[in-house]
Parts: structure tokens; C-alpha cells; sequence
């Protein structure tokens, strides 16, 4: 009798059933979805060109491109497009590292950080600053890229010395205890010697205004060499997503696969980090962004990360542009806010379970 | 409004009845057994100071070990005080203004905002600890609830006032008052009162003299700014003491906006061409430096920049001998600047 009656109330102890919103996307769907979102970066771009704290009108800024020397205080020259420029470029580096970081690692939570890319870049910085007195921009990205560098390969190698790397553990964990002692003598440095460290206290705070283009030309070889990296890794990082002892099984050289993913990690994210000092969030959400609209398969989503990571980046140094008054709210606040707010939709979405 | 009546009033030497009735708040406000020990000896040995919220600190007798803030410990300094203890906001050993004192008896407990390392402080045996408070806004508001200057969090500072009680000097309003008020603090923790004078003297000969090279050249303005990578923070000449200080004694400083946010406006680069009024720029020692403006293309064309004239110009300390000099140094700048902007 009690068996046949109907639960007076829905049964709680079922799980929710996924929500079947048509599956993984088609290769078509991919397509345009990409295609969409390299319609956003175009339009965000040209946002980024016409909108600012400086508010001169649309007319005036398409007549400052085009004559230079109409640009009255450098501002459309001077600062919207290197900031643009430098947006694009860091946003879609920082897309991609984090795609592959995640693809790597099989971790929704990893960002290019997680390798001591960052904490490498930032105690190499200081010591460039400290010991040898650079303090020019090209000087401080060399010295960044250096220690980007020199930091994976430091955790590489611990972590191939001990144990298999087909599990993606070892390396979390290496580039976790590098990424803490780096950080920690970073900060000795910089809490010793306070007076001397100006030119790293400047790029230490992540920003897109204020920089130059200075050394924009080895930044962009070393993201373009990053980028070939990232996609001889397409296909290695398709076959680490099904478990590295899987992969290994499959024929997959797990070897390779690490050193070609770490170094595609390195080179994007140095060379991003090196412009425009650590940027937080984009290598951690432009990949979910980006797989929420074209699926798992890396030949589709590194390209996709990069075009969100781009798009997201200019967007939201756009909005801190426009909400500070005569000011500007620094890029890192809006991703922060907003990055927040994006992740949590994300995360609603069980979409991201499919990593 | 009564806060800034309270603060003008803050030292109340002998004033028995200020004293008992402050008495309540003293022992919330150090909450521990100095203020116990001190209302037991009560009467003519004790010693007590309100400092700038109003807070009355009690000890048994004068305190002689002092342990400070970088930027009052150099006014200590300067009336003949050496603390036993300093903790900067930047490194206080390659701090150019500690460059005249002696601080080999001085123990450095702090480099950075914040980092205050409790231990060496403990160590030092400070008997009082003097810090600051900063107004939160232009009618001089003081959240007495918050985190004191210097200090990282409150809980930092329950562990701090748990060494020594506490004194807060309130930086803002009037720059005169506030070096009043840290004569006030110097004398009653036993600075000589006739050196302070002669002090004075010499303040007042440089004021004299600034004032008098300004009238000579009405025409050049100063801009007293910070910069780093988000612009320029042009520093609100009636909202912070040392700048209102020195348009009192007639230097034409940079002056936009005199309502809205409090303490300083801040212009993105590509906003920058609205403040370059100035004909010399009063840098601060902090942020970017003359080679990373000129590196801004928005602000490479600034007439004081072009023109050279770039001073750097560290937080003040507030005392009279100190001032007498920055006076002096302004004087001579402003007597031998170009005028680089017309108007």
C-alpha cells in the first residue's frame, strides 16, 4: 500500500538530471560559435578605439587614426592603441596558456599560474631591478620571460625525477611548492629593499594603461612561437583528456606531450605577463567561456580561448575606462568583478564537468 | 564639526577634570592593565596625553621610550627625541629624509605599509607608540573604529596596543596644526621647549621668505602629483595639510576641483592633458619618476615636463625645522623657475 502511493513530495535523494541542452556542439556549431566570437573581438577592438576616459567623439578619433598628426595629446595614438593592441595580444595568450594549463593539468582551477610562470617572471623581475639596475621596459621583459622560463623547467624537472608524468599530480604539486618559494623570496626581496624596486612595484600591478609598445616585437615572437607550441600540442592534449595512463596506453608519448604543453605555458604567458604585468582570471575563465560554446576538442577550443581571452580582456579595460570618472577603474578590479560573476554562471552550468 | 573642535583641542596638560572624565574612554581604548596601573598611582606623577581622537592615554610617569611611525619619528628626531623604535612605509634605512639623524640606537621594526614585526618591536620596549590617523573626508571625519595608519589590520593593532598604549597624531585640516600638534606630543614626552622655539624662529624666517618669493613671481604654479600606471592622482591643495599649508603662505598650487573626492582627482593618462596647468612639478618620491612620464606619450608635451622642472617631493614631515627647509627649497624653485605655462 505505502510502497504503490505517490512521494507527496519530489524525491530529494535523486540526482537532478543533467541538463541535456543537445549535447557536446556540432563541428558546425563550433564554427560559428568561433565565428561569433571573432566578431565580438572586432567589435571590441573598435570599442576600445572609440570609447574612453577622454570622451572625444567617434568622428574624432576615426580622424586622429587616420592623420596622426591631428592627435592632439596622443591620446587615440598614445594610448587607446597600444592599449588595444597590447589587450589583444595578453588576452589571447592568456586564453590560450590557460586552455592548455587546463588541458594538462585535467584541472577546471588551473591557470598559467599554477607552473610558477608568474611567481618566475615576478622574482626575476626583482632581481633584474635589484642586482643588475634594469629598469627599461624591454629589460624587465627579457628578465620576466627569463625567469617564466627558468621556473617550468624548474618544476619539470622536479617533477619528471620523481614519478611517472602520466598523472598530472607530480606537477601540480612541483609547480605549487616553486610557485610558494619564488613568491616567498620575492617578497623578501621586495619588503627588504623598498626604495630600489620602483620599476618593479610599477609593472607588478597588472595594467593595460599606462604601458608602451616598447618591446612589443620579441613579445610577439615569443607568443607566436608559443602559439605553434600550443597547437602541435592540439591533438596530445585531446588524448591526455582521457587520463594519462589512457593516453600512454594509446601510444601517446607523455614526455613529449608535457614539454611541448609546458613550453607553449611559458612562451604565452611570459610574453603576456612581460607587456603588461600579471593579469588575473583571463587564463582561469576564457577557457570555460570558450568550452561552454564549442566543446572539449582542443583543435577548437584553444582558438576559441583565444578570441574570449582577447575579446574579454578589451571589454572589461573598456568598462573600467568608462566608470572612473576622470579616472579609470584598472583592468584587474573589472575582471575581478566580473570574472567572478561569469565563473559562477559557468560553474552553474554543468557544461564544465565535461573537461 | 566636533570632531575638528575636539582636535584642535587635543592636549589637555593638567586639565584634572578633562582627564578624570576621559578616563572611561582611555580604558576602552587601551583596554588593558597600563591604564589600571595608571589609575592606581592616580594623582600629581601620573601622565596623560589626548591624542587626536580624543582617546587619553595614562602611564605612571613621562614615557622615554618611544617607539614611532617613520614620519613622526623624524619629527621626534628633529626636536632632540630619539625613539627607541621606527617603522617606515618604505625602507627607513635608505630613507633620504632619516639621512641627518643617527639611527644606530634605533631599532628599524617595520620597511613596508603594514609590516610591523611585533617581536623586535616588543623587543625595543616602547613605553608609548605614536602612529597616525587620516581624516575620511574634508570635514575631518576620523573612523575611530578603523584600522589606525600604519597599521595592516585591527588585529595587528589590538596586538601592538597590548605592548604600548597608543598615540594617534590626526594628519589633515590645517597644516600649522598639525605641527602644533606634534610640538604638543614632543613636549609632553619631554622635548625641550626652548630648542622648539628657536625652531620656530627659523620655520618663520623660511615662511617669511617663501612668501616673499612667491609675490615676486605670482605667475609660477606648482602641481603637486603622484603617478603610476592607472595616471595621475593631482593631490587637492585644501584637503592635505602640507599643500594647504603652503598656499596659506602664498604659493599658487594647482587647484581644479575643490569639491568631490576628497584628498586628491584622479586623471587617466588620456585625461592628462586637463591638469598640465603647472610649471613645476612637486613629484612624489613614490610611483613613477621623471623617466616614466616622459615615457607617457599623453604627458611627454607637460610644459614642466619638457621644460625640466620636475622636483621630487617626499611626504612632508611636520615639524619646523624640516619645513623651514622644504620652504626654503620651494622658494628657491619657485624664484628660479621658468614660467612655462602662460597665465
Amino acid at each position: 500500500m505505502t510502497s504503490d502511493a505517490p512521494p507527496r513530495t519530489p524525491s530529494r535523494t535523486a540526482p537532478p538530471p543533467t541538463p541535456a541542452v543537445g549535447g557536446p556542439p556540432t563541428a558546425g556549431q563550433a564554427l560559428s560559435r568561433t565565428g561569433v566570437a571573432a566578431l565580438v573581438v572586432l567589435g571590441a577592438v573598435a570599442v576600445s578605439l572609440l570609447l574612453g576616459s577622454n570622451a572625444i567623439g567617434p568622428g574624432a578619433v576615426l580622424e586622429r587614426l587616420l592623420h596622426p598628426a591631428l592627435d592632439e595629446g596622443a591620446i587615440v595614438w598614445g594610448s587607446r592603441v597600444p592599449r588595444t593592441v597590447l589587450g589583444l595580444l595578453v588576452g589571447a595568450a592568456l586564453g590560450i596558456a590557460g586552455a592548455v594549463m587546463q588541458g594538462q593539468t585535467r584541472n577546471p582551477l588551473a591557470d598559467p599560474g599554477i607552473f610558477g610562470v608568474s611567481a618566475g617572471a615576478s622574482l626575476a623581475v626583482v632581481l633584474g631591478v635589484y642586482v643588475a639596475g634594469v629598469t627599461s621596459v624591454l629589460g624587465i621583459l627579457w628578465m620576466s620571460f627569463l625567469g617564466a622560463v627558468v621556473a617550468s623547467v624548474a618544476v619539470f624537472a622536479i617533477a619528471a625525477l620523481g614519478r611517472s608524468l602520466s598523472s598530472p599530480v607530480p606537477l601540480a604539486i612541483a609547480g605549487t611548492a616553486v610557485t610558494a618559494l619564488l613568491t616567498a623570496i620575492t617578497s623578501f626581496l621586495v619588503l627588504t629593499d623598498q626604495s630600489t624596486l620602483a620599476a618593479y612595484r610599477i609593472w607588478v600591478v597588472g595594467s593595460l594603461s599606462g604601458r608602451t609598445l616598447e618591446g612589443i616585437g620579441p613579445a610577439i615572437v615569443m607568443a607566436l612561437a608559443g602559439l605553434v607550441l600550443a597547437a602541435a600540442n592540439i591533438r596530445s592534449l585531446d588524448m591526455l583528456a582521457l587520463g594519462g595512463e589512457l593516453a600512454q596506453g594509446l601510444g601517446e608519448n607523455i614526455l613529449r606531450a608535457r614539454l611541448v604543453g609546458l613550453g607553449a605555458i611559458t612562451l604565452l604567458t611570459a610574453s603576456a605577463v612581460a607587456l603588461s604585468g600579471p593579469i588575473g582570471f583571463i587564463g582561469l575563465t576564457a577557457p570555460h567561456i570558450a568550452r561552454a560554446m564549442v566543446g572539449a576538442g582542443h583543435g577548437r577550443l584553444l582558438p576559441a580561448a583565444g578570441l574570449v581571452g582577447a575579446g574579454v580582456l578589451l571589454l572589461s579595460d573598456v568598462i573600467g575606462r568608462l566608470i572612473g570618472g576622470t579616472g579609470e577603474v584598472s583592468v584587474g578590479v573589472v575582471l575581478t568583478v566580473l570574472g567572478g560573476i561569469v565563473f559562477v554562471m559557468i560553474v552553474r552550468r554543468s557544461r564544465m564537468a565535461a573537461l | 564639526m566636533t570632531t575638528s573642535s575636539l582636535t584642535r583641542r587635543r592636549f589637555t596638560a593638567g586639565l584634572a577634570g578633562t582627564a578624570l572624565l576621559t578616563a572611561l574612554t582611555a580604558c576602552g581604548g587601551s583596554g588593558d592593565d597600563t591604564a589600571d596601573g595608571a589609575s592606581d598611582q592616580g594623582g600629581a606623577g601620573g601622565w596623560t596625553y589626548t591624542d587626536g581622537r580624543g582617546v587619553t592615554l595614562e602611564l605612571d610617569a613621562m614615557p622615554t621610550r618611544i617607539a614611532a611611525f617613520a614620519d613622526y619619528a623624524l619629527v621626534l628626531l628633529s626636536y632632540g627625541i630619539t625613539p627607541v623604535a621606527v617603522f617606515g612605509r618604505t625602507d627607513v634605512a635608505s630613507d633620504p629624509r632619516f639621512a641627518e639623524h643617527d639611527l644606530s640606537d634605533v631599532a628599524i621594526v617595520g620597511n613596508a605599509y603594514g609590516e610591523i614585526d611585533l617581536e623586535a618591536l616588543a623587543t625595543a620596549a616602547p613605553e608609548l607608540i605614536i602612529t597616525g590617523i587620516y581624516p575620511t573626508d574634508r570635514e575631518g571625519t576620523l573612523d575611530t573604529e578603523g584600522v589606525l595608519y600604519a597599521f595592516a589590520d585591527l588585529e595587528q593593532q589590538g596586538q601592538i596596543e597590548k605592548i604600548a598604549p597608543v598615540a594617534a597624531v590626526v594628519v589633515g585640516g590645517a597644516g600649522l596644526e598639525v605641527i602644533e600638534a606634534l610640538v604638543e606630543l614632543s613636549e609632553a614626552v619631554g622635548a625641550d621647549p626652548a630648542a622648539i622655539a628657536s625652531a620656530k624662529t627659523g620655520f618663520e624666517t623660511a615662511r617669511d621668505a617663501l612668501t616673499a618669493a612667491c609675490e615676486a613671481r605670482p605667475e609660477i604654479e606648482l602641481t603637486r602629483l603622484y603617478a603610476d600606471a592607472s595616471g595621475i592622482y593631482l593631490v587637492k591643495t585644501a584637503d592635505e595639510p602640507v599643500t594647504q599649508m603652503y598656499a596659506e603662505f602664498g604659493v599658487r598650487l594647482t587647484t581644479l576641483v575643490t569639491d568631490g573626492d576628497f584628498y586628491w582627482d584622479i586623471y587617466s593618462w588620456e585625461n592628462a592633458a586637463d591638469m598640465m596647468t603647472g610649471d613645476v612639478l612637486l613629484l612624489s618620491d613614490e610611483g613613477f619618476q621623471q623617466a616614466d612620464m616622459e615615457a607617457q606619450p599623453t604627458f611627454a608635451d607637460d610644459p614642466a615636463l619638457v621644460a625640466g622642472q620636475v622636483v621630487v617631493w617626499p611626504n612632508g614631515v611636520m615639524s619646523y625645522a624640516y619645513q623651514a627647509a622644504q620652504m626654503t627649497a620651494l622658494a628657491e624653485t619657485i624664484t628660479t623657475a621658468q614660467d612655462v605655462v602662460p597665465g
